[in-house]
């Protein structure tokens, strides 16, 4: 019943943005900023460096469009894009650099009573991501918070899947390990 | 032991799966730097761009020879807005006497969009969303000398640009 709004697809809107529709691409920047800025800012750590990515990353997708061989799987391709920049940032140093706090909802928590708790919480787990190798980081992101499956990590990344789950593995455990030691846990 | 672990690794996934507030002025700096570089599309013949570049100088020799150590070329400029809500979008400044009627901007999916050639020169310029609301840009610099008081933004082309 009604009227609903339907979104055209990935290979739609490539399409239109390669017979010159710039626009389209627009559309493209749209759906997927919110999803991968958020991987950029938790594998590097700092919110200026992780947007500069973000946006080098959709500029390089755009210009490089005539290599996206298949436009369905726009976004898969993008994400790995993606991931080499965040590689080249130098994740690991800035991270341990720069601590912050981490989105706008962490200072929106003002309101509540747990305050303290919660920024104290949001803080460990930058410092226990932060002290994850980057590949650890990188794996365990992609296959929990992003909620890829372990052949699209792989193709993404060019690790294998079992090199991928013992990475996984390994990151879970020293997050936990690295939670005690802050008393997290 | 297993469960305490997992748990708390739970804990920490759902934590990292909250939204992460990006910068709203990202999309726009992108469709910015992206209206200079277009996509890669079929190779240029090897001789094309020398013969262009033979015009361009005969022309610069022919019209302008007083300005030959001037950097002062034209630019061509893609102004973009991201503006899902609006009904209409133009591009009002210096360079188009304020005419809203002269650089309408098109849309796709919320992104307006308009492309003007401008000769080198600071100007000032806002949109006009709906006919009645002026806005800034958000990926460029404030005009701090608007004598009219509405927001406006700054573009500066043959110089360090915006």
């Amino acid at each position: 019943m009604g009227i609903s709004k339907v979104e055209p697809s990935d290979a739609e809107l490539v399409r239109r943005v390669r017979t010159g529709d710039t626009g389209a691409y627009g559309a493209l920047v749209s759906r997927y900023r919110d999803r991968l800025g958020r991987y950029a800012v938790h594998m590097i750590g700092d919110r200026e460096d992780a947007e500069e990515a973000l946006q080098d990353s959709f500029v390089r997708a755009y210009r490089s469009l005539a290599r996206c061989d298949d436009p369905a799987r726009f976004g898969a391709w993008l994400y790995g894009i993606l991931v080499n920049r965040c590689r080249t940032t130098g994740a690991r140093a800035a991270r341990r650099r720069r601590m912050f706090v981490h989105d706008a909802q962490a200072l929106d928590l003002a309101a509540h009573a747990d305050q303290a708790d919660r920024l104290d919480w949001t803080d460990a787990v930058d410092r226990a991501l932060a002290r994850l190798a980057p590949d650890y980081r990188e794996a365990f992101l992609l296959k929990h918070v992003e909620d890829l499956e372990y052949e699209e990590i792989a193709e993404l990344t060019g690790a294998g899947v079992s090199a991928l789950k013992m990475r996984v593995k390994r990151a879970r455990a020293q997050l936990q390990k690295y939670l005690r030691e802050a008393e997290h846990v | 032991m297993f469960e305490r672990e997992d748990e708390t690794v739970e804990r920490v996934i759902q934590h990292l799966r909250r939204p992460v507030a990006i910068d709203p002025g990202l999309d726009a700096r992108v469709m910015r730097e992206i209206a200079q570089a277009p996509p890669q599309r079929r190779r240029v013949k090897p001789l094309w761009p020398l013969l262009a570049a033979a015009a361009v100088l005969a022309t610069m020799l022919v019209v302008r020879p007083w300005n030959w150590n001037a950097a002062n070329t034209s630019d061509t400029l893609q102004f973009v807005l991201v503006a899902p809500q609006a009904a209409s979008v133009a591009l009002v400044g210096d360079f188009n006497d304020w005419d809203p009627a002269r650089s309408p901007m098109r849309t796709a999916h919320g992104v307006w969009a308009t492309v003007v050639r401008l000769a080198p020169g600071r100007y000032r310029y806002a949109f006009l969303v709906n006919g009645v609301e002026w806005r800034a840009d958000p990926s460029a610099p404030a005009a701090k000398d608007d004598e009219f008081g509405t927001p406006s933004s700054v573009v500066t082309v043959g110089g360090r640009g915006t």
